[in-house]
């Protein structure tokens, strides 16, 4: 496949054709991430498509896409390399009588043994690859400083095979859901980019892009019934992008063209997903009046 | 005009700094870099492009984007901003000079500081005439001497000081910005002046002053702040493989199933204890409201904390850990709490409260808890708390006063200087400061 030059055209286009509808920030944002070849941060809520963004720019660009996915307690033998200290053992097992104690050892720390994490993968790749760093307020303090001290430099050394350099600079998507605070040392190195849940009118076209089949009425009526859910106060969990798709397209299944209160009681667990938020969507809202508002009020 | 984008990019920045977003100078040159690579006729890429780089916190874009409005206005726009301004200085000014001849003691003007002026200034018609006219009667009566002044000095500040409390609202007594370019002044000015709305302004609020419609967003982001807080520290508690001592006896008894080959290694890790938490919150009169909120917060940690016995007290002390266990509506509880403790009576005696809680709930008191007093200080026998809560503080491992008076006020309190010197204290005025409080890693 051709090389697609990184222009913000060219990004609105293919960004479009794989369905991930996006707005001109997001987009003016992306390309400055990938033309200053800086980090690119994603923060927002659970469900507004930070990861997904890094999925399809992996497929815009034609290339792999490498996660890493951080939760509490990742440390750098899982983030970046790793002796097979089994495999090493193995290795002194089987050649305790015959081998050369010092071949022995030159062998034993070769990058046979050496065991790829996500990070030395994506700096040791031929290709530019994206490499996504997702949920980074998970991890503690301490693996935040090694990250950034990866991602200024692109390059990590390994005490015994010395230091590493990137062979090509990989596209570093990270996410984080804000639930701490990341370092400023972090914040100053990505280009920073906020997702919030679309607008109406945004969803509406998402809605149509990946649910071809869906009438005009229904994704109109679907969008304004989320877009309300979203801004009540007592719903904890709020109905991500993939969970307005899901009930699109149960909807659909279902054969209905507009969205009505027993359509509503029917299909309410897959945007709501505990108890207390389906408590608080019947009390606060209930789906009489969620039918009564995607009818009557104009957008 | 050589550098022109430079200059202009740098003054936005400059602006933004003073509207308290903080930017490093990487960031700077990242902007730059990002603007040269688009098309600068085209606003809203202007605008990406410059909040990608510059603004790296959610809460702060509300302020970028009033920044950016206001300083990439048109030159008409600009020019009213200006003018504007300079007139508000002016008028400021004004007020100033005839407040300061007004409040004169014979022929001497009274020693004010300009907020004071500016808090006369403001205050209606019909009091200022009264307050005057009690000046002129005191400097004008028979046997007036001079040294009369300094009484009649701070029965001024001390009117004005209530006013400067009944009016909180309508004040603006943020001091002007002073940047040494006055474009920009006013510019700070504009941006400052517009309500942000957002989590921002609650988190800087007095919690007192909090009002019952903002509780549910106050109690929204208490628990995220609480939530936030837990995410950070309950690693700690974990056993963890990152500790790189080995544990020799531990890995040769894992092993011996691999005919003592050393196949997995374990590691030494330290157990950390979690510590238990002792509240005593001061309910009287008007600490009803801090108490509820330093409640909530530390029941929303309750995940990175041993145990937590809560007690509240004014007059006496009172036992409501279960209250709160039971996990009923937190609300409820608390108003029945304060409902229940506002019978007592108005005054706080604390040395009476640390009495009962070290002869009826000694067993509690132990080497691992700490004791969180939530109070303003206000508190009869002040001697006597002072040499209890000193008592206390060889019983358990730390005392920490959570003050919730403002700090500047802290000077003016005896109270406060003098439990000061017995135990550590921290402002606990806003829920920023109740944050930053819990986040020293004072007690985890």
């Amino acid at each position: 496949m051709k090389k697609l030059e990184a222009t913000i055209a060219n990004l609105r286009k293919t960004f479009t054709d794989l369905g991930y509808i996006t707005d001109e920030e997001v987009l003016t944002t992306v390309y400055l991430s990938l033309k200053l070849e800086k980090p690119l941060l994603i923060e927002g809520a659970p469900g507004v498509g930070k990861t997904e963004l890094a999925k399809v720019l992996s497929q815009v660009f034609d290339t792999d896409l490498i996660r890493l996915q951080c939760y509490e307690g990742l440390d750098e033998n899982k983030a970046l390399y790793e002796w097979n200290y089994q495999r090493q053992l193995l290795k002194i097992q089987i050649s305790k009588e015959t081998a050369c104690v010092e071949d022995l050892e030159q062998d034993l720390f070769s990058e046979e043994y050496l065991l790829e994490r996500p990070l030395l993968k994506a700096i040791q790749s031929e290709k530019k690859v994206v490499l996504l760093i997702d949920e980074v307020d998970k991890t503690d303090e301490e693996f935040e400083a090694f990250l950034f001290e990866v991602l200024s430099d692109f390059q990590v050394s390994v005490p015994e095979l010395g230091t590493i350099k990137a062979r090509q600079i990989p596209m570093v998507v990270l996410t984080s859901n804000n639930e701490r605070e990341l370092s400023d040392g972090l914040k100053r190195r990505c280009i920073y980019l906020y997702l919030d849940y679309p607008t109406v009118d945004r969803e509406i076209e998402i809605i149509r892009a990946r649910i071809p089949d869906i009438g005009d009425k229904l994704s109109l009526e679907i969008a304004k019934a989320v877009s309300l859910i979203r801004s009540d106060q007592d719903i904890k969990k709020k109905p991500s992008i993939a969970e307005t798709l899901d009930w699109g397209r149960a909807l659909v299944t279902m054969e209905k063209d507009r969205l009505t209160k027993n359509a509503v009681d029917q299909t309410l667990n897959l945007l709501l997903k505990t108890k207390s938020d389906i408590d608080a969507f019947k009390s606060n809202i209930g789906a009489v009046r969620l039918e009564e508002y995607v009818r009557t009020e104009k957008s | 005009m050589k550098n022109y984008l430079e200059i202009n990019v740098v003054r936005f920045i400059h602006l933004l700094r003073h509207a308290g977003i903080r930017i490093g100078s990487g960031e700077v040159i990242d902007a730059l870099n990002a603007l040269a690579l688009l098309d600068l006729s085209d606003r809203d890429a202007v605008k990406a492009a410059l909040k990608a780089t510059l603004v790296k916190r959610p809460g702060e874009q509300p302020v970028f984007n009033k920044a950016f409005d206001v300083f990439f206005a048109p030159p008409e726009a600009k020019e009213k901003q200006s003018t504007e301004y300079r007139q508000k200085l002016d008028e400021h000014q004004q007020q100033l000079e005839q407040a300061g001849e007004e409040l004169s003691f014979q022929g001497t003007a009274l020693d004010l500081s300009d907020k004071e002026k500016t808090v006369y200034a403001s205050i209606p018609d019909k009091d200022r005439e009264k307050l005057l006219d009690y000046i002129n009667k005191t400097s004008s009566g028979k046997n007036v001497e001079q040294h009369f002044k300094p009484l009649l000095e701070s029965v001024v500040k001390g009117s004005l000081s209530y006013w400067r409390k009944s009016l909180r609202d309508e004040l603006d007594l943020s001091d002007r910005p002073q940047t040494g370019d006055q474009d920009i002044d006013a510019l700070v000015d504009a941006v400052g002046s517009t309500g942000e709305g957002g989590f921002g302004s609650l988190l800087e609020e007095d919690m007192q002053n909090i009002a019952d419609k903002d509780l549910p967003r106050a109690q929204a982001l208490i628990r995220k702040l609480a939530r936030q807080m837990v995410a950070r520290i309950s690693r700690r508690y974990r056993q963890s493989k990152k500790h790189k001592q080995l544990d020799l006896r531990k890995s040769i008894r894992h092993n011996i199933r691999f005919g003592g080959t050393m196949f997995r290694l374990r590691y030494r890790s330290r157990r950390v204890q979690k510590p238990k938490l002792i509240l005593l919150c001061d309910v009287s009169g008007s600490m009803a409201r801090y108490a509820s909120f330093v409640l909530q917060f530390i029941y929303g940690i309750h995940a990175v904390v041993g145990s937590i016995e809560s007690f509240v007290f004014s007059e006496d002390l009172e036992r409501v850990t279960e209250s709160f266990e039971q996990g009923a509506n937190f609300n409820a509880t608390m108003l029945d709490v304060i409902n229940r403790s506002s019978e007592w009576g108005r005054g706080t005696n604390l040395a009476a409260s640390l009495r009962t809680l070290r002869s009826k709930h000694a067993h509690i008191l132990t080497g691992n808890s700490y004791v969180l007093i939530v109070s303003d200080t206000k508190t009869m026998a002040l001697d006597e708390a002072v040499r209890e809560v000193s008592q206390l503080k060889r019983r358990v491992k730390d005392i920490i006063w959570l003050n919730t008076l403002p700090q500047q006020e802290w000077e003016h309190g005896k109270t406060v200087q003098t439990l000061k010197n017995v135990v550590r204290m921290y402002p606990c005025n806003t829920l920023s400061e109740l944050e930053a409080v819990m986040r020293r890693k004072i007690i985890i």
